[in-house]
């Protein structure tokens, strides 16, 4: 008891420095907290900000060459995977700078423990009405801003026509065998869509395909090249929007959203409390979420979660879609057990 | 030199300006290097918490840690075995044989060690990707397969990529030896009717014998160390080792500081095993016979032989350096890797995207130039105290300085990086997400290697020389600064070299210290390939192996000067 009094007490003087360095910093800025309260001057005084994104590169660049080429204020980024993103986001409140003033990833579990470590701004947003209530936070320290659904794409000269892959049952077959592929990077942020897939048609799916030998690569990115290669066929719970552009570019592949259901992820934003660049970060949060950059989104291939955006061009509306999703809070309790359960199926690092 | 002068050198030399470079070269030793490896040591015993002893044998009671482990045992043992297999006929052929091309092959050896073994392994998964890799497809359509027989993402594949990496090391060795053996002995032999391969067997090999087991476990510790080819190969064979477990550990969220300094502390362990293993076989095998005397020398003529040794050592380079290397130069002027070299393929925009377009190719170049030309310096300014106060002066503790500038050297990227996150992710010296971490990394990293530089300079230069300038009225000051420093100035600048060409393309330590805006050459090929941007990757594979060679120029031509390179340089990534 006594050591940990001393202990907590020691953590309190080792953290006062910071916490005083840091309030003094946001209480000079005045952190705007709605839309109104963005001063473009400040903004464009501020000139850049920096984004943490796992968002697909090509998507962002769009988005940022707009907003460049509307305000003149400079977007940097940092782009990994969406455990990449939140580690380092961490990592970095641990030290006592966060670089990013806006968080953009794919896993919402991770932009809850931010939440619960404070770093995420409560404000409101213009987006607000477009956004579905179960797709942001009651409190405004996050939104969804696409979802993604976790599809089955192949090759086609593989398995043209007759022979291609419809369910996941077809992706149980022996014929599979050495054929398939998936992703998560070594910090295991492939594993909420695959949890998705357990929690709503079993654990022995995800058995039966790594009885497959399904190779596994870092991102959705590789899952395609691999397939447009021929150097496997067929791959499970990869990006939609993925399989999407490899599709439209002429390449031997298509995708499906199979019947029993397709995992859907919503990607998530939020502003960080203390962030260097609150206006022109603000002001891109809104752009970010505003009809025009959603519509960039689409054009890359991901779903708006705006609900006045229309789906990507040739994709099937997701009302249209039996779509499977996870409580994150849930996900977000249990995750080291997941984890532990993923390394068990599929073996590899999980980062667990 | 008489007493009363020694103390009045000494007492003039008190508070002048060296006093002041010594004291913070010191100071910025015992801080990035000390520092870190206190926090590393206390983590791993669960400080900040609670006190565990054991913590890192409960470490191991989870097969996801005991796995890493072993399978990095294998890869060190595979790869040495293919250092020896490769490294050994290679450096007979070029030291002591009449196999023609024996100049290119040494240098293609060298290509083959300078590449960062990361490139090398991506080159490997264009050539022999189990199904679209050039080389499995051409033999798919020889044989007819509908498979090609090689799979790179194995645990073949790491220990062949890493092999082809490390080999040199027992290549530059043996090669060293071979030359100095005593010819005498040779010639007795013969004088009493031994056959040419009688004597390679039973008077050369156990001559070199040394060499070549130094070889093997330099690159045993060596493979155990990188982090790229464990990455891009190992991973999507769901096959980890403990770099890769310990940038697993740390990666996710939240990140495990204990369990990641456990892991590292055992890598630590191993490469000091390895070490201390290499030194005593070295010691307690005195090499008494191979003298310097190389002068008689001469090339054995191998007749029609020497044309199968010069398709195997063709056949080496050409696995090592050239295949990995050309592939990487046709798929970045590829429109796609996938279709090989055709005219409607060929294209530019690759280059323009990495080196113009791209934002994190473009930081990343600017940032690698600024960090590898920063750390340059500083380690030359810090390794050159270091040698100067070990050499020159009587200080106390000037033999736990040097120990603490050498000790790197045993320290994998992955675990430096690890200590540096631990030390300064936290007051009083709060710097994680800005450059100056890569910075302390890079230094902390490579210093020995300047310190060795340094002190083998230092060595060829008298004392006397500064002496005389003191005696004769100057500061140390200005003794060190115009008679020491124009002297050591080719050496100082093969140190410089020797950490700038390492740091430029550091990878294990960067990737799990970067931040947004402190991207690297490293990072930027690391993340594009995860986009699947191969071609990108390529271009800037390109430019880094070329930016990589045109540095090594200077650095042979200064080495040739007579001053000396020290060996056992350590792994790049």
């Amino acid at each position: 008891m006594k050591k940990l009094q001393r202990r907590t007490i020691l953590k309190g003087i080792a953290a006062a420095p910071i916490l005083l360095a840091q309030g003094r910093v946001w209480a000079a800025s005045g952190v705007p907290t709605m839309p109104s309260e963005v001063d473009l001057a400040k903004a464009k005084a501020e000139g850049k900000l920096t984004l943490y994104t796992s968002l697909d590169s090509k998507i962002v660049d769009s988005i940022i060459g707009a907003f460049k080429a509307k305000y003149g204020i400079t977007v940097e980024y940092f782009r990994g995977g969406s455990a990449d993103v939140t580690s380092k986001v961490l990592a970095e409140a641990d030290a006592g700078r966060i670089q990013a003033d806006m968080v953009d990833a794919s896993d919402l579990a991770a932009l809850l423990v931010m939440k619960d470590r404070g770093l995420l701004l409560a404000k409101q947003s213009d987006a607000t009405a477009a956004i579905a209530a179960n797709l942001r936070d009651p409190d405004g320290t996050w939104m969804a801003d696409r979802l993604t659904q976790g599809v089955i794409q192949y090759n086609t000269k593989e398995f043209g026509g007759e022979k291609a892959p419809k369910t996941w049952k077809d992706l149980t077959s022996p014929a599979m065998k050495g054929r398939l592929a998936f992703f998560s990077s070594a910090n295991g942020d492939g594993a909420p869509r695959l949890y998705t897939l357990a929690k709503h048609l079993g654990w022995e799916l995800l058995e039966t395909l790594a009885a497959n030998k399904p190779i596994r690569v870092a991102t959705p990115q590789l899952v395609t090249q691999l397939l447009e290669s021929g150097e496997r066929g067929a791959a499970f719970a990869t990006n939609d929007n993925i399989a999407w552009r490899s599709k439209l570019n002429g390449k031997p592949t298509d995708y499906v959203n199979p019947p029993e259901g397709v995992p859907t992820e919503p990607g998530a934003v939020g502003l960080i409390k203390r962030a260097a660049h609150p206006h022109a970060a603000f002001l891109f949060h809104e752009f970010w979420m505003g009809k025009d950059a959603q519509g960039l989104l689409v054009n890359g291939g991901k779903y708006s979660s705006r609900s006045d955006v229309m789906p990507p061009t040739g994709s099937p509306p997701l009302s249209s879609l039996k779509l499977l999703t996870l409580d994150y809070a849930e996900y977000k309790r249990d995750r080291q057990a997941i984890l532990r359960r993923m390394t068990d199926v599929f073996g590899g690092e999980w980062g667990i | 030199m008489t007493r009363p002068l020694q103390a009045s050198l000494h007492h003039r030399s008190r508070w002048d300006g060296s006093t002041i470079v010594f004291c913070f070269s010191i100071g910025l030793l015992l801080l990035i290097v000390g520092y870190p490896l206190l926090w590393l040591l206390m983590s791993a015993f669960g400080i900040p918490g609670e006190f565990e002893l054991g913590y890192i044998a409960h470490v191991y009671t989870r097969s996801q840690n005991l796995a890493p482990l072993v399978n990095t045992l294998i890869l060190a043992f595979g790869s040495a075995i293919i250092s020896v297999a490769f490294g050994v006929p290679l450096a007979w052929a070029t030291a002591r044989s009449d196999v023609p091309l024996r100049r290119t092959i040494q240098a293609l050896v060298a290509v083959a060690y300078i590449t960062p073994p990361y490139l090398t392994a991506i080159a490997y998964i264009i050539l022999l990707g189990p199904d679209a890799g050039y080389f499995n497809r051409a033999l798919q359509e020889l044989t007819g397969a509908t498979r090609g027989p090689f799979d790179i993402f194995s645990m073949g594949g790491v220990i062949f990529v890493v092999g082809m990496h490390v080999f040199p090391f027992t290549y530059f060795m043996t090669h060293s030896a071979l030359r100095s053996v005593d010819v005498s002995y040779e010639e007795a032999a013969r004088l009493l009717g031994a056959r040419r391969w009688g004597v390679l067997l039973r008077v050369n090999l156990p001559l070199v014998a040394p060499a070549i087991t130094g070889g093997a476990l330099l690159s045993a510790i060596d493979s155990m160390a990188l982090f790229g080819p464990q990455a891009f190969l190992g991973l999507p064979a769901q096959i980890t080792f403990l770099p890769t477990r310990i940038y697993g550990i740390i990666g996710s969220y939240p990140p495990r500081w204990a369990e990641a300094s456990a892991l590292s502390l055992t890598l630590v362990l191993l490469t000091a095993c390895g070490l201390m293993l290499q030194r005593a076989y070295l010691e307690g095998h005195s090499h008494a016979t191979v003298g310097g005397r190389g002068l008689r020398l001469e090339n054995i003529r191998l007749g029609r032989w020497k044309w199968l040794l010069l398709a195997f050592c063709l056949g080496v380079v050409f696995l090592s350096a050239l295949a990995p290397v050309g592939v990487l130069a046709i798929a970045a002027f590829s429109r796609s890797w996938i279709s090989g070299i055709a005219a409607t393929n060929f294209t530019l925009s690759n280059f323009s995207e990495a080196l113009f377009n791209n934002q994190i190719a473009v930081r990343g170049i600017l940032n690698s130039f600024r960090l590898a030309a920063a750390a340059g310096l500083c380690a030359v300014v810090v390794g050159a105290t270091v040698a100067y106060v070990d050499l020159r002066t009587q200080a106390k503790g000037r033999r736990f300085l040097d120990y603490l500038a050498i000790l790197p050297l045993g320290l994998p990227g992955t675990v430096m990086a690890v200590g540096v996150l631990l030390a300064f992710i936290r007051p009083p010296f709060a710097i994680y997400g800005t450059i100056w971490i890569l910075l302390i990394a890079y230094v902390a990293r490579f210093v020995p290697l300047a310190t060795r530089s340094a002190n083998a300079t230092l060595r060829q230069i008298d004392p006397s020389l500064e002496e005389a300038a003191r005696i004769a009225g100057a500061s140390r000051l200005a003794a060190l600064w115009r008679i020491l420093l124009p002297m050591t100035l080719p050496g100082m600048a093969v140190a410089f070299l020797l950490v700038f060409i390492p740091a430029l393309s550091e990878l294990s330590a960067t990737i799990l210290l970067y931040s947004g805006g402190t991207e690297t050459i490293a990072v930027a090929i690391f993340r594009l390939n995860d986009l699947g941007q191969i071609e990108v990757v390529a271009a800037l594979a390109v430019f880094t192996i070329t930016v990589t060679l045109l540095v090594s120029l200077p650095l042979n031509w200064l080495s040739n000067r007579g001053r000396t390179v020290p060996t056992g340089a350590v792994s790049k990534s």
